[in-house]
């Protein structure tokens, strides 16, 4: 089920009067949840529910054995079982096709010829999402730092909870678990934040992204025949359209949380106002860098063992973060982009003796995400390499509008929304607590205003772009 | 929940629907009395130019782009008008076909894409083009109705008629595109230098042999609404039509052209099929892209439907 279908619009008033008319057990509320998340699932389809429960269970059980277990070597191999089994599930799923591709084009390469050993595997929808959440819930246990939960029904909640899990936000058990496993309140704050949230998420994926989405599809469907000018215009549009659509889509699931009593982590924080590339990954997709972070790069001994092995640390953390979104050498390419800039930034930093850069931080850390984003959206290595040599050739002639209402409305409504976003910005106030500015009366507005909106500028993309990932 | 969220919750709810409700028909009746004056532009204005002069031209060309940049209708008839529109089909057509007056003399050429009848996926959803006459042309609304191709929330918000088009038409009402009063619906495509290279490219291309698809079906949306044309053809015998597909680069398949003049000879429809009629030529500066063709080749086009035009006629 999509965020932005009218299944969505009845689905999630009936699972709220449910849910609120269950306010006095917090038990039945989450089997309520637990249940509803899986049709909201099963609504793609319901087969890959299986994945989902099997993974409950196994994190479920490991989880409890981890804690259980007498000796840090009995608990490193209980913790070996979920991360084999979790990530043998993303390796089946989601690599097994990319890594035997690639295999049979390295050997026809030396000359050896081998059969096609790709299957027709479908990926499922979020498993990169929930697999690395449950990874988080063993490893956390692992580290001491939460306990392994014993009330099956809220953990299978915490896997499938509904408005993030698909495409995130990733949510920690140490966030998430004492709210399933408690009374939850709803109060005017989460209502108005809450409801402001979701339709601000609205508005972002389906008026913006889609809108700049139409003219970015346009271009990159036939990117030989288009001039540096064009090519530029849509990427700048893709950054948007992808900062829109994902954001988006996390403001409607943190929105959607809220009006259930819960609280999610932030999952972006206006990412463009960066002025480094380490603060830009502060801001954008919050939930996996700083996962990341602690669970892979920290892992790896972070920056605790000298300057050479940081640098590694950083390029495999980023590396193997691309390759998280997808099984594409341009993934890759792109976490190597970003690798590579983010050490630059640490030794500029560390032989200037500065802590970030001045102004120009801005424009260099947009142009450093722009070249990478082409890798992101190109189909493959050629196609974004022949794009970037055509934008670096200066070719500027004029532009393709293609359809011109697309075109001007997708402009208008990034420049709509970029200032949006700067208002909100500089107001200091995050996005996710923006709507307690507002009375009742002026929420109403702003909503009815947004609905309006919507209304005129909608534009029926079929998924969200994370959902591929 | 207690009970003073639950009276937070329901006046956010109340009020949001009255507030949106009234601004939803503020906005739509603003945009209609603005739209009423466009006419210029391909999001409102050509419709409205031709709604206001269908009734009074004596020669109509209908279809999507490939009807707008290809038949010169200045050929034909000094009172006439093309009303080819970008990204439309057989259903979109077919209801503004259906809005002539039956008993007036006229002309009527349509454009029709054999791809339209063998696309599986279309399902006539082009018909939401004319969404903006919605609730405000009878027959029009009454085709939209029928299509089943708008959302149930249409029915509430009227200002998602205006979907994809309000920055257009405010626009055109502002600054109009043309002056309309000269225009007569054929938009020839002209190439400059600096795009004939970019034209090679794409005709480079298209120039392979691609088998024909095995299971060709005809979508049968696409056929219903042919016959919805041909029932209105029987009632209208004051006018005459032919049914034209335009010129092609690289058509490598002919069965699915075979079966659609079947289908047209069966349902006693006039069609004339120039897929193929510069199959052989090797000069691109007929062609804007493989599927349009430029000024130069739409003129050319035009002159060679001109003659069979004269020759039905005699």
């Amino acid at each position: 089920m999509l965020f932005n279908s009218l299944e969505y619009l009845i689905f999630l008033p009936i699972v709220f009067i449910i849910y609120w008319l269950l306010k006095n057990s917090y038990k039945k509320q989450n089997i309520l949840l637990l249940i509803s998340s899986y049709v909201f699932y099963g609504w793609w389809d319901y087969r890959f529910l299986s994945l989902i429960i099997f993974s409950s269970f196994l994190d479920y059980f490991v989880g409890q054995k981890i804690e259980e277990a007498i000796g840090n070597k009995n608990k490193k191999r209980w913790l070996l079982v979920s991360l084999c089994s979790n990530l043998g599930l993303l390796a089946v799923f989601k690599y097994y096709n990319f890594f035997a591709d690639s295999f049979s084009s390295t050997m026809s390469s030396i000359g050896w010829e081998v059969n096609d050993l790709t299957l027709n595997i479908i990926l499922p929808v979020g498993i990169s999402f929930y697999t690395f959440q449950t990874l988080s819930y063993s490893i956390d246990i692992y580290r001491n730092e939460i306990k392994a939960s014993r009330d099956i029904v809220g953990f299978f909640t915490f896997v499938s909870l509904f408005p993030q899990l698909v495409a995130g936000p990733i949510e920690r058990a140490s966030n998430l678990m004492p709210q399933i496993e408690g009374k939850r309140k709803l109060n005017a704050t989460l209502i108005k934040t809450g409801v402001f949230q979701i339709f601000i998420g609205l508005f972002r994926k389906v008026a913006i992204a889609d809108n700049l989405g139409v003219y970015v599809d346009s271009v990159y469907g036939n990117y030989e025949i288009h001039n540096s000018s064009t090519l530029l215009v849509a990427t700048v549009f893709y950054a948007f359209q992808i900062y829109f659509d994902f954001s988006g889509y996390s403001d409607i699931a943190i929105g959607s949380a809220k009006l259930f009593g819960f609280n999610f982590n932030r999952n972006f924080n206006f990412p463009y106002f960066s002025r480094t590339l380490t603060e830009f990954w502060r801001r954008w997709h919050m939930s996996l860098s700083f996962w990341l972070r602690d669970y892979l790069y920290i892992s790896l001994g972070g920056n605790r063992k000298g300057i050479v092995i940081t640098y590694r640390n950083l390029l495999l953390t980023m590396l193997i973060g691309g390759l998280w979104h997808g099984s594409s050498w341009n993934f890759v390419i792109w976490g190597g982009i970003h690798g590579l800039f983010l050490s630059l930034e640490k030794y500029t930093f560390s032989a200037l003796k500065i802590k970030t850069f001045n102004a120009f931080g801005y424009i260099y850390t947009f142009i450093v995400v722009l070249v990478a984003w082409i890798f992101f959206r190109a189909p493959d290595f050629h196609s974004a390499s022949t794009i970037i040599v055509e934008i670096f050739s200066f070719n500027y002639g004029s532009l393709f509008v293609g359809n011109i209402n697309t075109f001007i409305n997708g402009l208008l409504l990034l420049v709509l929304g970029f200032c949006i976003d700067l208002k909100i910005f500089r107001s200091k106030t995050p996005l996710e607590d923006y709507g307690i500015k507002f009375n009742t009366v002026k929420l109403s507005i702003i909503v009815s205003v947004i609905i309006i909106m919507l209304c005129l500028f909608y534009s029926t993309a079929e998924n969200f772009i994370y959902f591929q990932f | 929940m207690n009970s003073d969220i639950t009276k937070k919750l329901l006046k956010i709810v109340v009020l949001t629907i009255i507030i949106s409700y009234g601004l939803d028909k503020l906005v739509f009746f603003g945009l209609n009395k603005i739209s009423d004056n466009v006419m210029t532009g391909q999001a409102i204005g050509k419709l409205n130019q031709f709604l206001s002069v269908k009734d009074n031209t004596d020669f109509l060309v209908f279809g999507n782009s490939r009807a707008n940049h290809h038949i010169d209708v200045d050929l034909f008839n000094d009172n006439s008008y093309n009303m080819g529109v970008d990204g439309v089909g057989i259903a979109y057509n077919s209801t503004l076909i259906n809005t002539l007056q039956e008993d007036k003399k006229q002309y009527v050429i349509v454009h029709i894409d054999t791809k339209n009848f063998f696309d599986k996926d279309y399902d006539g959803s082009d018909i939401r083009g004319l969404k903006t006459k919605y609730h405000r042309n009878d027959q029009i609304t009454t085709a939209l109705n029928n299509s089943n191709r708008l959302s149930l929330l249409q029915h509430i918000y009227y200002s998602m008629n205006y979907n994809g088009n309000a920055i257009g038409i405010i626009k055109n009402y502002f600054k109009p595109g043309y002056d309309f009063k000269t225009y007569n619906g054929y938009d020839p495509l002209t190439i400059n230098k600096s795009q004939e290279e970019m034209r090679d490219t794409i005709l480079s291309k298209a120039d392979t042999n691609e088998e024909c698809n095995k299971n060709l079906e005809m979508n049968l949306v696409a056929i219903d609404y042919l016959k919805s044309m041909k029932s209105f053809i029987d009632k209208a015998p004051n006018k005459t039509f032919l049914f034209v597909t335009s010129p092609i680069y690289n058509d490598t398949c002919d069965k699915d052209n075979k079966m659609l003049t079947a289908l047209m000879n069966e349902l006693g429809l006039n069609y004339l099929d120039y897929t193929n009629l510069y199959k052989n030529q090797k000069d691109n500066s007929f062609w804007k892209d493989p599927t349009h063709l430029s000024k130069e080749g739409a003129e050319a086009f035009s002159s060679v439907l001109l003659k069979r035009y004269k020759t039905l006629n005699n």
